[in-house]
C-alpha cells in the first residue's frame, strides 16, 4: 500500500475547512498550520480569476527531507507515509531547507503561545497537549493523518473510504475537492482519478514524485461536485472570483482600477 | 469608496521566489557564525601545518572547537540531543551531509589534537632519542589525516547548501570549491596575524600565496555568478539579489572591496611597493576576515527557493 490524495483544484473553494480540521485533529500551536492555501489570480482578457491550491506534505517517494535528516529523526514508513520521530529531532532545520515544497515548519516557542495569549490554557489545550504533545525545538509537518490510517487498518477499515480511516482534510472537505486512497492500486479512486484526469505533481522536475496529485477539471466529467446544498458563504466568494457573478452577489466589491 | 480587496494571497511565499530565513534570520545567525568559522578554521589549519606553525595550527583548532561547535550546539532546537547527529549514534551518513560533518569535524578535533601534541614534543625536545623516529612518523600521519579531515570539515558545509534542489542558486558542484579556495585565502590572512603576534613568519612569501588565491578566488565567484544566471530563473533571481538587490551593499562592500580588493592591494604593495608595515597588514587581516563573514552572509541571505507552483511567472 502507498497512500496517496488527489486535489481537485477546481472543485477547491478556499474554504480553509481543511487547514481547520487538520488544526482540531492534531491540537496544532496557534501559529502552525500543516495545510495551507495558495491562492493566486490571473486575468484573462480583463477576467479575473482566483485559483486555489491546498497544499500539505506530499509525503514524496523520494523524499530530500529523509534523505537530510543527520539522525533518521524524518523517515519513510513502509506505506509511504514520511513522518518524524520527534524524540529523535535535534532541530538542525536541514529538512526545512531541504524540502522544496516549504511544508515543514520549525516550531519555536513563539509559534506556541496558546490559543489565547496572555491568558491561561483552556481545558482543551490541555488535554490536546497530552493526547498530541508538540516539541517545541522540534519539527512539524503533515503525516496524512497516519494515527487515523492505523487506527482504521487495525479496526478493518478502509482508509480513504470509511470516515473514522481517512484523513481529517479529507472528510471535512465540503466541495469533496480531496480524495484518499491508495496509489498501488489500479482500481482505487485515487489511482482512478490521476489516471482519467491526468493527475500532475507539484515540481515534478525535481525527482522527489509526490504522492499528492492534482487534477485541475479541464480533463474528464465533474461528476464529483458538492452538493448546491452544501455551499457557504466562503464558496460563493470563491465563485466570486468570477467578476460578474462578484458583483451580483457582493455589489459593494469593486476592483481595485475601476 | 476604497476597493475592498477579497482577493487575498494566503501564502504568497510559495508563489514567488522566496528566500530561506531558517538558515540566515534570528537564532539563524548562529550558523552563518558557525559556517565562517568553519571555513577560517579549515583554511588556517591547512595553512599552519603547510608552514609548520604550530600556534596557527593551535588557533585553527581553538576556533573549530570553541566557536564553529558551540554556535551549531547553540542553533539546535534540542541541542542536548547532539550526539544523535554523530556517527556510530546515527546512520544518517549514507545521504546526510550534516551527519558527514559532525563525522569529519569530531575526527578533525581528534587527530589535531595528538597533532598538536606531537609537534610540541618534538619542537620542545620532550622525546627521548629512542622515541623521536616513532613520533616524528606519528607526527606526520596526523598532520596528513587532520589535514585531510579539517579540508573535509571546511568543504562539508557547501555539499550541505548545494544538496539542497529546493535553492536552484546553492544546487551546484561549484559552492563546496568556493568555500574552499575562500577559506584558504582566510587562512592565509589569519596566518599574518599570527605571525605578528608570535613571529615565525615569512610575511612575503605568504602574500605571495595570498595574492594567488585572491585572484583564483575573483574567477571562481564571477564563474559561479555568470553559472547561477543560466541555470534557472530563481537563480538567476539570487544573482540579481546580490549583485543589484536587498544584498548588493554586503556583497560589493563586503565581498569584493573588503574581503578581496583592499587585501589584494595590500598584497601587491607589500610586495612590490612598501617596506614591511604590520599596521597595513593588520588592515588588510581584518578587511579579509569581514569579507569571510560577508561571503557566508550573502550566499546564504540569497538562498531563494524555486517557487512552487510554475505556472505563475518567477518575477
Ligand atoms: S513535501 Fe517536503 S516534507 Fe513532505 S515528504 Fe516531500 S520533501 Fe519531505
Ligand atoms: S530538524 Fe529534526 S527532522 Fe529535520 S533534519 Fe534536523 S533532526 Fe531531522
Ligand atoms: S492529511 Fe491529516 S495531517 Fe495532513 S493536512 Fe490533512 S488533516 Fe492535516
Amino acid at each position: 500500500m502507498k497512500w496517496g490524495m488527489v486535489i481537485d483544484i477546481k472543485k477547491c473553494m478556499r474554504c480553509h475547512g481543511c487547514v481547520a480540521a487538520c488544526r482540531v485533529e492534531h491540537f496544532l500551536p496557534l501559529h502552525i498550520t500543516w495545510v495551507k492555501l495558495i491562492a493566486y489570480e490571473t486575468e484573462d482578457g480583463g477576467v479575473l480569476d482566483v485559483t486555489t491550491y491546498p497544499v500539505r506534505c506530499n509525503q514524496c517517494k523520494e523524499a530530500p527531507c529523509v534523505d537530510v535528516c543527520p539522525t533518521g529523526a524524518s523517515y519513510q514508513r513502509a506505506d509511504g507515509i514520511v513522518t518524524i520521530e520527534a524524540n529523535k529531532c535535534i532541530g538542525c532545520r536541514y529538512c526545512v531547507i531541504a524540502c522544496p515544497y516549504q511544508n515543514r515548519t520549525f516550531l519555536r516557542k513563539s509559534s506556541d503561545p496558546g490559543y489565547f495569549p496572555g491568558y491561561p490554557q483552556t481545558g482543551y489545550e490541555i488535554k490536546g497537549k497530552k493526547l498530541y504533545p508538540h516539541q517545541r525545538g522540534t519539527t512539524t509537518k503533515c503525516n496524512f493523518c497516519a494515527e487515523k490510517i492505523d487506527y482504521g487498518l487495525e479496526n478493518g477499515l478502509k482508509p480513504g473510504i470509511d470516515r473514522d480511516a481517512t484523513p481529517a482534510c479529507v472528510n471535512t472537505c465540503q466541495a469533496r475537492a480531496l480524495t484518499f486512497g491508495d496509489l498501488n492500486d489500479p482500481n482505487s479512486n485515487v489511482s482512478r482519478l490521476i489516471i482519467q484526469r491526468h493527475g500532475k505533481q507539484l515540481q515534478a522536475g525535481l525527482g522527489t514524485d509526490p504522492s499528492v496529485y492534482y487534477v485541475d477539471g479541464k480533463h474528464g466529467g465533474n461528476d464529483n461536485k458538492a452538493p448546491e446544498h452544501a455551499m457557504t458563504g466562503s464558496h460563493i466568494q470563491h465563485l466570486s472570483s468570477v467578476e460578474d457573478r462578484a458583483k451580483e452577489l457582493f455589489p459593494w466589491l469593486k476592483r481595485d482600477n475601476e | 469608496m476604497q476597493a475592498r480587496r477579497q482577493w487575498i494571497t494566503p501564502h504568497e511565499w510559495m508563489i514567488k521566489p522566496t528566500q530561506q530565513t531558517e538558515w540566515i534570520e534570528g537564532q539563524g545567525i548562529l550558523i552563518w557564525m558557525a559556517e565562517v568559522f568553519s571555513a577560517l578554521g579549515m583554511g588556517l589549519y591547512l595553512v599552519s601545518i603547510y608552514l609548520d606553525n604550530w600556534w596557527g595550527a593551535l588557533a585553527a583548532w581553538f576556533i573549530i572547537i570553541f566557536l564553529k561547535l558551540p554556535f551549531h550546539f547553540f542553533y539546535l532546537g534540542r541541542p542536548w540531543r547532539f550526539w544523535r547527529a554523530i556517527p556510530p549514534f546515527t546512520d544518517a551518513w549514507k545521504t546526510s551531509w550534516i551527519a558527514r560533518g559532525m563525522f569529519f569535524t569530531t575526527v578533525f578535533a581528534g587527530l589535531a589534537m595528538i597533532q598538536l601534541i606531537t609537534t610540541y614534543m618534538l619542537n620542545h625536545n620532550m622525546v627521548s632519542e629512542a622515541m623521536i623516529g616513532p613520533v616524528t612518523v606519528l607526527d606526520y600521519t596526523m598532520r596528513l589525516l587532520a589535514g585531510l579531515f579539517a579540508l573535509l570539515t571546511g568543504i562539508y558545509c557547501g555539499f550541505v547548501m548545494s544538496y539542497c534542489k529546493a535553492v536552484p542558486f546553492w544546487n551546484t558542484g561549484l559552492l563546496p570549491i568556493v568555500f574552499v579556495v575562500m577559506g584558504i585565502a582566510d587562512g592565509l590572512a589569519l596566518i599574518l596575524a599570527v605571525g605578528l603576534i608570535t613571529g615565525g613568519v615569512d610575511f612575503h612569501a605568504i602574500e605571495y600565496a595570498s595574492q594567488w588565491a585572491l585572484i583564483l578566488n575573483v574567477i571562481l565567484i564571477g564563474t559561479y555568478l555568470i553559472n547561477a544566471s543560466y541555470t534557472s530563473a530563481t537563480a538567476e533571481y539570487s544573482v540579481m539579489q546580490l549583485i543589484r538587490g536587498k544584498v548588493a551593499r554586503a556583497f560589493w562592500i563586503g565581498v569584493i572591496l573588503l574581503g578581496i580588493l583592499v587585501p589584494l592591494v595590500v598584497s601587491l604593495l607589500s610586495i612590490f611597493v612598501l617596506p614591511f608595515m604590520p599596521l597595513l597588514l593588520i588592515f588588510a587581516v581584518i578587511a579579509h576576515t569581514i569579507g569571510a563573514f560577508a561571503l557566508k552572509y550573502c550566499v546564504l541571505k540569497v538562498g531563494i527557493y524555486r517557487p512552487i507552483i510554475s505556472r505563475v511567472p518567477v518575477h
